[in-house]
C-alpha cells in the first residue's frame, strides 16, 4: 500500500482531516509525523538559515521525521485559496525549500493551489493527484467528495460545538467544557500551528485551563465572525490566514471574553504588521485587555508561564471590579 | 492637495517631474537620514522589515512639512510591502496626523492605475497632459540610470576616488531641475561627457560583482549603506539588473523591455525554485546562475526577516554551478564598518579566485592590491 506522509506542522491543524480522508479513501495509508519534540525542532532548525521563522523550521523537522516512514510526502504550495488574497512567500516556496534543505525527503507531491492563476482550489476534486501517483488512483472523485465533507464537519465541530482543533484531531472530549464553572474566559488567538503545537507554545491551552480559565480559539468564532472581525479592523483581507489574528482579534476584543492572548512567532512576516494593527486597536478604551506572546525556539517555559499568570491575575481583578 | 511619496533612491525625481507637469504640488521628504530612521523605528512594530521603518519615517517628515496625501505601493500579491499602507495609516492616525493615504496597486492595473491616480489628484487634467507627465518622469529616470551605468564603470578605475560619485550627485540635481525635454537632453549630454572625462587608469582590470536581492534595499543607498560606492572604492565594477527605469517599465506596461531578462533569470532558477515566491526571491536564485560566466561574484542584499529572500538564502547553498555570493542582511542595527570588513574579505576571496584562474590559463599573474582580510 502506498504510504503518504503528512507533516504535523503548519497547515496540518487546518487541513489534516481533509487530506487524510482524501488519501485514505483512495486506498492509501496516511502517516503523520510525530508530535513536535525538542529533537524534531532542533533537527529542523539545524538545516535552515537562522532568521527563518520558527514554524518553517519546525515543519522541516517534521519532514525529517517522516524520512523512511512513507513513499511520498504531501507538501502543497498554497498561493491562494481566495480571490485576490495571497499567502506568505514561505508557503509558496515550501516544496522547493524542503527539497533544498532536506534532500533525503521522500518524493514530494508539490501540488500548486492557486485560485487566482489556475483552477486548483482547496477542494480535492481539483487536485488531479494522478500527476504524482502511479498507478493513477481510480476513486479520486469519490474520495474528494468525502474529504471535503470531512473538512466541513471539522470546521463545523469547531465553530458550533466549540471544540479546539487539538481535541478534534486527537478524538478527545472537550477540555473546554461549555458547562464548566470557570469564572474567566480567555481568547487564545494566532495561527493554529502556533497555538496548537503543544511543544513550541508549552501546552498553553492546558495551562490556561489549569489556571482556571476557559479558552476559546479563532475557529470557534466561526467563519462569519472572523470575516466580520477582519472587516472591522482593516477592511478587505490581504493575507490568506489574516482571520486567525486580525479577524479573531476583531471578534474577541469587543466580544464576550475577559481577555485576549495573541501568540505570534518571531520573524513571521505577516504577523509582524498584523499584530501591530491588533495592538493599536486594543489600546482603545473599553476594549478587552490583550497580551502578546512572541515565541521562538528559545522561548523559556518559565517566562511564558509567568506572563500568562500575571495576565490572568490582572484579568480576574478587572472582572471582579466590574461585577 | 499636497502629495508625498516615500523615498526609494532617486525615484522622487521622476515623480516630481510627473506631478508638477500635471499641476499637483509634491512635497519631497528630506533625504532619508539617521533622523528618518530613528523616527521610523520608534513608531514601527518591532520586527517588521527595514523599508517599512524608513518609509514611515519619510511620511512623518513629509507630514511635518505639510503633506496631505500619502502615496504608498500596495495591492494584492506582493510580499509584506502590500500591507505597509494599512498599518502605516493606523500608526500615523494614532500620532494625530490628518491625511489621506492612497495605494498605487501598480501590479494590477499597470499604467491605467497611475494615469487615473494622476487624473484624480490633478482635478481632472486632460489625459494628454498626464501622458506627457508620465513620459517626462520616465525620461528623467532613464537619464539617471544611463548615467549610473557609466558611474559603475568609472568608479573602480578612477584615479581620484570619489570623483564619479560627486559628479553623479550633481547630475541628479541637474536632472531634477530640468524643466523640459530639451533641457534634460542637454543635462544628459553634459554629464555623460563629464563622467567619461574623469581620469581613469585604463590598464586596471576590476573584478566584476553583481548586486541583487530585495528591490528596495538594492536601490536605496541609505538602506544598503552605499554598498556600490564601497565596492567601487575596493576596485570592483558593479553590475545590477534592477534599475528603476526597468522596473517602472515592467510595472507600468505588460510587455516592455526588461521582461525578457526576467524570463531568462527565472528559467535559470527553475531547477531550484519552480515558482515565484513574491518579492525578488526568484531572481536571487536565478541571477548567480545566469551570470556565472560574466561576473566574479555577487552581493545579495535583503532586509532582516524578508520572507522571499529567506527562501532564496535557504536554497542558495545547494545550487551547484553558481557564483560566490555574499549575503548582507540590512536593518537598523547594521554598522558600516562591519559591512565594509565583510566586503573586503569577500573581495579578497574573489581576487584569489581570479588569480588562481589566471594561473590555470597561463595568464600573467596579477599582484594583489590588498592584504588578506
Amino acid at each position: 500500500m502506498i504510504k503518504i506522509g503528512i507533516p504535523r506542522a503548519l497547515l496540518y491543524y487546518q487541513y489534516y482531516p481533509l487530506w487524510r480522508t482524501f488519501f485514505e479513501k483512495m486506498g492509501m495509508e496516511v502517516v503523520a509525523s510525530d508530535p513536535t519534540s525538542k529533537a524534531i525542532m532542533a533537527a529542523g532548525s539545524a538545516r535552515m538559515v537562522a532568521e527563518t521563522c520558527l514554524p518553517v523550521k519546525v515543519y522541516c523537522g517534521h519532514i525529517l521525521d517522516l524520512v523512511g516512514k512513507c513513499d511520498y510526502v504531501f507538501i502543497p504550495a498554497i498561493r491562494s485559496i481566495q480571490k485576490n488574497v495571497y499567502n506568505c512567500s514561505k508557503f509558496l516556496g515550501l516544496p522547493d525549500l524542503i527539497k533544498a534543505v532536506a534532500p533525503e525527503c521522500p518524493r514530494i507531491i508539490d501540488l500548486d493551489i492557486d485560485v487566482n492563476k489556475s483552477k486548483v482550489s482547496l477542494h480535492p476534486e481539483t487536485y488531479d493527484i494522478g500527476r504524482w501517483i502511479r498507478p493513477r488512483p481510480k476513486a479520486e472523485k469519490e474520495a474528494a467528495a468525502l474529504a471535503w465533507q470531512a473538512h466541513l464537519d471539522y470546521m463545523e465541530a469547531m465553530a458550533s460545538r466549540r471544540l479546539s482543533a487539538l481535541e478534534y484531531l486527537n478524538g478527545e472530549d472537550p477540555i473546554l467544557d461549555t458547562q464548566d464553572k470557570s469564572p474567566l474566559t480567555v481568547a487564545l488567538i494566532g495561527h493554529p500551528y502556533n497555538i496548537y503545537d503543544e511543544f513550541i507554545t508549552h501546552r498553553i491551552l492546558h495551562r490556561l485551563n489549569s489556571l482556571g480559565a476557559r479558552v476559546v480559539t479563532p475557529e470557534m468564532a466561526g467563519r462569519e465572525g472572523l470575516a466580520a472581525g477582519v472587516e472591522k479592523l482593516v477592511g478587505k483581507p490581504y493575507w490568506t490566514y489574516e482571520d486567525e489574528i486580525v479577524g479573531a482579534a476583531g471578534h474577541y476584543l469587543d466580544g464576550d471574553v475577559d481577555g485576549v492572548i495573541a501568540v505570534v512567532s518571531f520573524g513571521c512576516g505577516p504577523d509582524s504588521t498584523m499584530v501591530d494593527v491588533v495592538q493599536r486597536y486594543a489600546r482603545r478604551p473599553g476594549v478587552r485587555p490583550l497580551l502578546t506572546l512572541t515565541i521562538d525556539e528559545h522561548t523559556g517555559e518559565a517566562g511564558l508561564v509567568t506572563r500568562i499568570e500575571a495576565f490572568l491575575d490582572m484579568v480576574e481583578r478587572r472582572a471582579r471590579r466590574a461585577s | 492637495m499636497k502629495i508625498t511619496i516615500p523615498h526609494i533612491g532617486n525615484m522622487y525625481v521622476a515623480f516630481r517631474a510627473m506631478f508638477e507637469r500635471v499641476g499637483v504640488e509634491m512635497v519631497v521628504p528630506p533625504p532619508t537620514s539617521k533622523h528618518t530612521l530613528t523616527l521610523g523605528v520608534k513608531h514601527s512594530p518591532e520586527f517588521v522589515c527595514l523599508p517599512f521603518k524608513l518609509t514611515l519615517g519619510n511620511f512623518i517628515e513629509a507630514l511635518d512639512m505639510g503633506a496631505e496625501l500619502l502615496i504608498q505601493a500596495g495591492g494584492p500579491g506582493l510580499c509584506r510591502y502590500g500591507y505597509y499602507a494599512r498599518d502605516q495609516a493606523k500608526i500615523l492616525e494614532d500620532l494625530g496626523y490628518q491625511f489621506e493615504m492612497v495605494t498605487t496597486e501598480l501590479f494590477e492595473s499597470k499604467i491605467v492605475g497611475v494615469a487615473s491616480l494622476a487624473k484624480r489628484l490633478s482635478g481632472n487634467a486632460p489625459f494628454t497632459r498626464i501622458v506627457s507627465g508620465i513620459r517626462f518622469g520616465m525620461a528623467k529616470i532613464s537619464t539617471m540610470d544611463d548615467l549610473e551605468r557609466i558611474v559603475h564603470r568609472v568608479r573602480p578605475r578612477e584615479l581620484h576616488k570619489g570623483a564619479a560619485t560627486r559628479t553623479y550627485r550633481e547630475a541628479v540635481d541637474a536632472i531634477d531641475r530640468a524643466q523640459d525635454r530639451r533641457e534634460l537632453k542637454a543635462v544628459s549630454r553634459e554629464y555623460t561627457s563629464r563622467l567619461n572625462d574623469i581620469p581613469i587608469d585604463p590598464t586596471f582590470e576590476p573584478l566584476v560583482v553583481g548586486i541583487m536581492g530585495e528591490f528596495f534595499i538594492v536601490l536605496d543607498p541609505f538602506s544598503n549603506m552605499d554598498v556600490e560606492i564601497e565596492l567601487g572604492k575596493l576596485g570592483v565594477e558593479v553590475r545590477r539588473s534592477a534599475f528603476v527605469s526597468h522596473w517602472l517599465k515592467f510595472s507600468l506596461f505588460l510587455n516592455a523591455f526588461g521582461i525578457s531578462e526576467k524570463d531568462r533569470i527565472h528559467e535559470a532558477a527553475q531547477p531550484y525554485l519552480k515558482r515565484d515566491v513574491g518579492g525578488d526571491g526568484w531572481e536571487s536564485i536565478g541571477e548567480p546562475i545566469m551570470h556565472r560566466h560574466e561576473y566574479d561574484g555577487m552581493v545579495h542584499l535583503a532586509p532582516f526577516t524578508c520572507m522571499p529572500e529567506i527562501i532564496a538564502q535557504n536554497i542558495m547553498p545547494t545550487i551547484k554551478d553558481r557564483l560566490p555570493v555574499l549575503t548582507i542582511t540590512c536593518d537598523e542595527q547594521m554598522g558600516r564598518t562591519g559591512m565594509i570588513t565583510r566586503l573586503e574579505a569577500f573581495v579578497d576571496l574573489l581576487r584569489k579566485k581570479q588569480e588562481a584562474r589566471r594561473k590555470d590559463t597561463g595568464a600573467e599573474r596579477r599582484v594583489l592590491s590588498m592584504g588578506t582580510g
